[in-house]
């Protein structure tokens, strides 16, 4: 419903011999609008963290010792005399060590879940759009069903089945997310299958794979860019949540979500340090996502203002 | 728009079946729920005759046929934990629910429409920009963060509002008791503010920054520069006209919102001890409550389809350019 | 302009709301704030902690568990043993009544005692499931108005302790009632009655006749425990349960209520499974070795557990039994890694060249008791820095812990909290009554220990059979199916304006609390 709003497809598919061009264009943007190129260098750091956190990690994530825990900030002890930067949690953990591993994971469960569901979506949304007829009806039935559901539900039912693991949480949180893909995607297929560029393919003797895939698939990507950076946004939070129902990850993961939950109980007793950071992680990843979305989208399709 | 009423709910009836199927296969993959009815000291032979006087034995697609018979006639079967009809708890619990996910509605949507044209008329403000980062912020906090935060400090610090509990309103409504129900309205609704801040604030933001940006672009339309021209008084272009545009998107939004904001009603609920439909099916799943679990999903299921049915109707009406 | 009218509009209301006054608890009221919520007050069906707290005030019992953990007559006047010890005639009070008025005579006990075993009801609650299969329950008959005899199917000393547990209820109003209106209306014989239930908020209780301070007592239903710590400190709940030992000191120093913290009855272990359901697990066969299981014991600092993760000093436990009913020669285990690693040597599981002796999982739930999450992340780094790798693994209790359990399939560690008494050692050694006992999680199938078991149940004093327990308790402490570790700490948090002691038993007791 909200997503037919957004039917207004583009006219035609952007020559992309001009991509050069396109990138310059796209940069200058970034650096006259300023906070999306903030948001950027934000996530390019948590992207370091992600991929280079183990070997920046001043200590193991997951070696206790209860004799340290709760340590301030700046607090040295331990067998090497370890330096906590960021204190030491309920078990004596590093909270740096366990925050930069946590980018990794949370990241990890942000970015691959809309990998999932916009793969689903995506493959559903063109079928259903492409082909019409029983086949759309089906797959749109069956998104329906999906919203008719609340999601968080779906999402519990299926991990206390499942069993709590980054895994299952990426395939819940990503099979969560299809039904918006599929239907912005069918509807920018419905229209895009009678235009003249599509009908020449279809003349010219490309398969209904080739057609699908090639022709269709690069002229929807807009909107979807602009979707997915938004989801990721909100599939952070997602799992932040299950974490508080102890749905997450298992208790030797570090997540953000997972550590700001944890940290609920010693809040009372003015262990800052426990919230502040992760929850700090959590605002600015997402409000990166958040603000770069909304440039995304500005600056592919100022139409697309009804998207996210 | 009568087959397209008989249409839609002809969908709906698969909707459900689908959503009953799916909780039934779902619930039944998680194993034997038998152990969790029989006590703690009991024997072999006793757990097999709770196995079967819960109909756990039976293949499962004649369980689930049963089901559907037993359905059909309005019955879900009796809670294995309440030991009471489950359609009965599930209603119970169903008001407060409603209560939360209805005023957290209101004010994700009735907040956002002032806050956006503010925004958007103070376009680069700083009016502008504190809304927009309030809007920004609401969109990167976990629901039941905001939930405790909000206990801790306007709860506890401030004592501003009661810090968990629920006042019924909707509840005396239906059993008849008005003069009750509206003496306590203010009540039940000081008890309501917090949980929905923390159910709708993610909501709020969003609507906010949308009505924000379909403001700005119908303030730039032709038919408002023209209405401008006219001499026509500042605000009255601003409700007249551009406010009439501008919170379409926000409707069409209205019924998919329901479905959202109830997602956040499950944690928000254990926070705030709100006593409602999502905190009930989560301890029912986690009690492999198979009954409470079908009326819930069920009921909320229905629920949502009548109201994104009742929306599109009502945007048909608001709306020319749609026909049904 | 109009929005910005309805806009401060709102904002006025908004202000003016606080106005309304939040209502402290009157002082003919006591809140109590409860985790989980009750599910029934069928007498027959009740089997969790907190629903079984409630029923308490509305149930009477023949006999009750004093504070010191002793067995009392509370209805009961007489109580005669047959020589046998197979059949126990009471004498009841005379004037005694129901809550539906009607006078409470031997023939309202004996239909207590005969409902909940009632096959054909396939009742599932404490006092079928639990009561009864370890008080060997038979039959309950009328001899007269005023006299009731109970019939059990084998002696034990166990019998008045477990008699305490049967709610006594009355029988003229349950058999004009279905089973599902048994669940919401309890009619029985203490001192409150169930006034109203809203379901998932609370449960209001009316006192209709002595003991009881107060006028009214109301259970809120506060799942989150933060939560339940910030109404403690506003001063709208009383009592609080199951506060976590991290939240102490903002209690402490609110100046409005403080937390009391009791040595707690439940025993709190990690077992070893030694059924054939582990074949195949790694770490399986080593724990059948007793050196093993011995050495571990040196692996685990429980006293620091206890201080650092429980918020108070310990004892560790030297057997399945509470004190002061233990073995007295028993001393605990202490602390120490390197003879845990010298005994794990000797009995031939050296380290690898990668440091590790042998791998192992350590299953357990996660918020079923006090801070579990963070003790059994702890035990398995204690046990790592032996040399026995220790993957963790938490789960949710109800559905998916607690099945695997009553399979025998949790493990091949698995952390568990058994509750205990204080009245009886064998009640708590009855965990291990048979090899194939529903409770003996560990599979444990050491001959000795059931065969003293038989002897020790048979004695006709604890005092006589004290020779044999302690030898049990003697091998259970070197070679037993258990990782040793505490008697779990039960915190309570309390309003300052509350007089009230709290039980060692989980028993929340509120006969006796006052205002100061």
């Amino acid at each position: 419903m909200a997503v037919d709003t957004v039917t207004a497809a583009r006219p035609a598919a952007p020559p992309l011999s001009n991509r050069r061009k396109e990138f310059r264009r796209a940069w200058r943007s970034l650096v006259a609008a300023k906070w999306p190129l903030v948001a950027l260098f934000i996530l390019l750091g948590v992207l370091f963290a992600a991929i280079f956190g183990p070997a920046i990690a001043p200590l193991d994530p997951n070696r206790q010792n209860i004799m340290l825990r709760l340590a301030d900030p700046l607090t040295a002890g331990g067998r090497n005399n370890a330096m906590f930067y960021l204190g030491t949690d309920g078990l004596g953990r590093d909270v740096l060590s366990r925050l930069l591993y946590g980018a990794r994971i949370s990241l990890m469960v942000g970015v691959f879940a809309i990998m999932v569901g916009g793969t689903i979506g995506v493959v559903a949304g063109l079928v259903a759009g492409y082909f019409g007829g029983w086949i759309d009806d089906v797959i749109m039935r069956l998104g329906d069903i999906q919203l008719a559901f609340p999601f968080i539900l779906l999402a519990i039912m299926f991990l206390v089945i499942l069993g709590p693991g980054v895994f299952n949480i990426i395939l819940v949180l990503g099979v969560g997310q299809w039904v918006t893909y599929a239907r912005i995607v069918r509807a920018q297929t419905l229209s895009l299958r009678e235009k003249e560029y599509v009908e020449a393919a279809r003349a010219l003797g490309d398969s209904t794979f080739s057609v699908i895939f090639r022709t269709i698939l690069p002229n929807i990507m807009a909107p979807l860019t602009v979707i997915a950076s938004f989801n990721v946004a909100s599939v952070i939070l997602s799992e932040a949540s299950l974490s508080f129902l102890g749905l997450g990850v298992p208790p030797n993961v570090p997540t953000w979500g997972a550590m700001l939950a944890d940290s609920r109980d010693q809040l009372m007793a003015n262990k800052w340090w426990l919230a502040v950071f992760p929850g700090l992680a959590i605002v600015c990843t997402v409000l990166s996502f958040n603000i770069l979305g909304d440039w995304l989208r500005d600056f592919l399709d100022p139409r697309l203002k009804t998207v996210g | 728009m009568w087959t397209f009423i008989i249409r839609r709910l002809i969908q709906s009836l698969i909707v459900v079946l689908g959503v009953t199927l799916i909780t039934f296969v779902a619930l039944q993959m998680s194993g034997d729920p038998t152990y969790l009815y029989v006590s703690e000291r009991a024997t072999e032979a006793e757990i097999q005759q709770t196995r079967v006087a819960l109909g756990f034995d039976r293949p499962l697609h004649e369980q689930y046929l049963k089901f559907l018979g037993n359905l059909a006639q309005g019955d879900f079967g009796n809670s294995l934990s309440y030991k009471r009809p489950a359609l009965e708890a599930v209603l119970e619990a169903l008001p407060a629910t409603i209560e939360l996910t209805l005023f957290s509605m209101i004010m994700a949507i009735g907040l956002a429409i002032p806050l956006g044209v503010f925004a958007a008329l103070y376009r680069g403000t700083s009016v502008d920009g504190s809304i927009m980062t309030m809007g920004m912020l609401g969109q990167s906090i976990p629901s039941f963060w905001l939930g405790i935060m909000m206990i801790m400090f306007f709860g506890l610090q401030l004592r501003w509002f009661p810090i968990s509990g629920h006042v019924p309103f909707i509840m005396p409504l239906i059993q008849g008791n008005v003069v009750q129900a509206f003496s306590q309205l203010p009540q039940a609704l000081y008890y309501l503010i917090m949980p929905s801040v923390a159910v709708g604030f993610y909501s709020l933001s969003r609507n906010a920054r949308l009505v924000r940006s379909s403001m700005l672009e119908v303030l730039g339309q032709d038919y408002v520069r023209t209405a401008r021209s006219k001499g026509i008084p500042e605000w009255a272009v601003v409700i007249r006209h551009a406010l009439r545009n501008a919170w379409l998107p926000v409707v069409t939004l209205i019924g998919l919102e329901f479905g959202f904001l109830l997602g956040g009603v499950v944690v928000v609920e254990m926070v705030f001890s709100w006593p409602g439909i999502g905190r009930l099916v989560f301890n029912a799943i986690n009690q492999r409550d198979i009954p409470v679990v079908q009326a819930s999903v069920v009921i909320l299921a229905l629920v949502f389809i009548s109201l994104n049915l009742i929306v599109d109707l009502i945007y048909a009406k608001i709306d020319p350019r749609v026909k049904l | 302009m109009k929005p910005l009218k309805s806009l401060l509009l709102a904002g006025a209301a908004l202000l003016a709301l606080p106005v309304l006054a939040q209502a402290a608890p009157p002082d003919n009221t006591v809140v109590v704030g409860l985790s989980a919520e009750p599910s029934t007050f069928d007498p027959a069906q009740i089997s969790s902690r907190d629903n079984a707290n409630i029923a308490k005030h509305i149930f009477a019992t023949l006999f009750t568990v004093t504070y010191e953990g002793e067995v009392q007559p509370y209805l009961v006047d007489t109580t005669e043993v047959s020589d046998d010890g197979l059949a126990y005639t009471f004498g009841i009070k005379p004037d005694l009544t129901c809550d539906d008025g009607e006078p409470l005579t031997a023939e309202d006990v004996a239909y207590s005692f005969n409902r909940p075993a009632d096959k054909s009801l396939a009742f599932t609650g404490n006092t079928p499931g639990f009561v009864y299969t370890t008080l060997g329950f038979k039959s309950a008959e009328v001899v007269d108005d005023l006299h009731v005899k109970i019939n059990i199917s084998a002696r034990t000393t166990l019998a008045l302790g477990m008699m305490s547990q049967v709610y006594i209820h009355c029988k003229d109003s349950y058999e004009k009632m279905t089973v599902e209106e048994a669940a919401a209306n309890p009619i029985g014989s203490g001192s409150y009655k169930l006034a109203s239930w809203d379901r998932g908020s609370q449960v209001v209780l009316e006192k209709v006749k002595d003991p009881g301070n107060f006028q009214t007592i109301i259970w809120r239903v506060i799942p989150e425990a933060s939560t339940r710590t910030a109404e403690l400190i506003a001063g709208n709940v009383d009592i609080i349960t199951n506060v976590s030992p991290d939240q102490v000191g903002a209690i402490d120093s609110s100046g409005t209520a403080t937390v009391s913290a009791v040595s707690g009855t439940r025993r709190i272990q990690i077992g070893f499974n030694m059924t054939d359901a582990m074949a195949g697990q790694p770490g399986a066969e080593e724990i059948k070795d007793p050196k093993v299981r011995f050495a571990l014991q040196y692996a685990v600092d429980v006293p620091g557990i206890c201080t650092q993760l429980l918020g108070m000093a310990c004892d560790r436990a030297t057997s399945l039994v509470n004190p002061p009913n233990g073995n007295p020669d028993l001393v605990p285990v202490p602390y120490d890694p390197d003879m845990a690693e010298t005994l794990l040597d000797e009995a031939g599981y050296p380290r690898g060249e990668d440091g590790v002796r042998f791998k192992i999982k350590l299953q357990g739930p996660r918020g079923r008791y006090l801070n579990d999450a963070n003790v059994i992340q702890a035990i398995g780094q204690y046990l790592t820095d032996v040399g026995v790798e220790t993957e963790v693994e938490l789960m949710e209790w109800a559905s998916v812990y607690q099945p695997l359990l009553r399979t025998k399939e949790a493990g091949p560690l698995f952390f568990l909290g058994a509750g205990g008494v204080t009245w009886n050692p064998l009640y708590d050694m009855s965990l291990f009554a048979t090899p194939e006992a529903a409770t003996n999680y560990a599979g444990w199938t050491d001959e000795r220990w059931f065969d003293d078991y038989k002897l020790a149940l048979a004695a006709p004093t604890v005092e006589e059979a004290r020779p044999v327990i302690n030898r049990m308790l003697k091998l259970f402490y070197d070679e037993g199916p258990w990782l040793q570790l505490y008697f779990q700490p039960d915190f309570y948090g309390v309003s300052s304006r509350l007089d009230w002691t709290p039980r060692r038993d989980e028993e929340i007791e509120l006969f006796n609390a006052s205002l100061k």
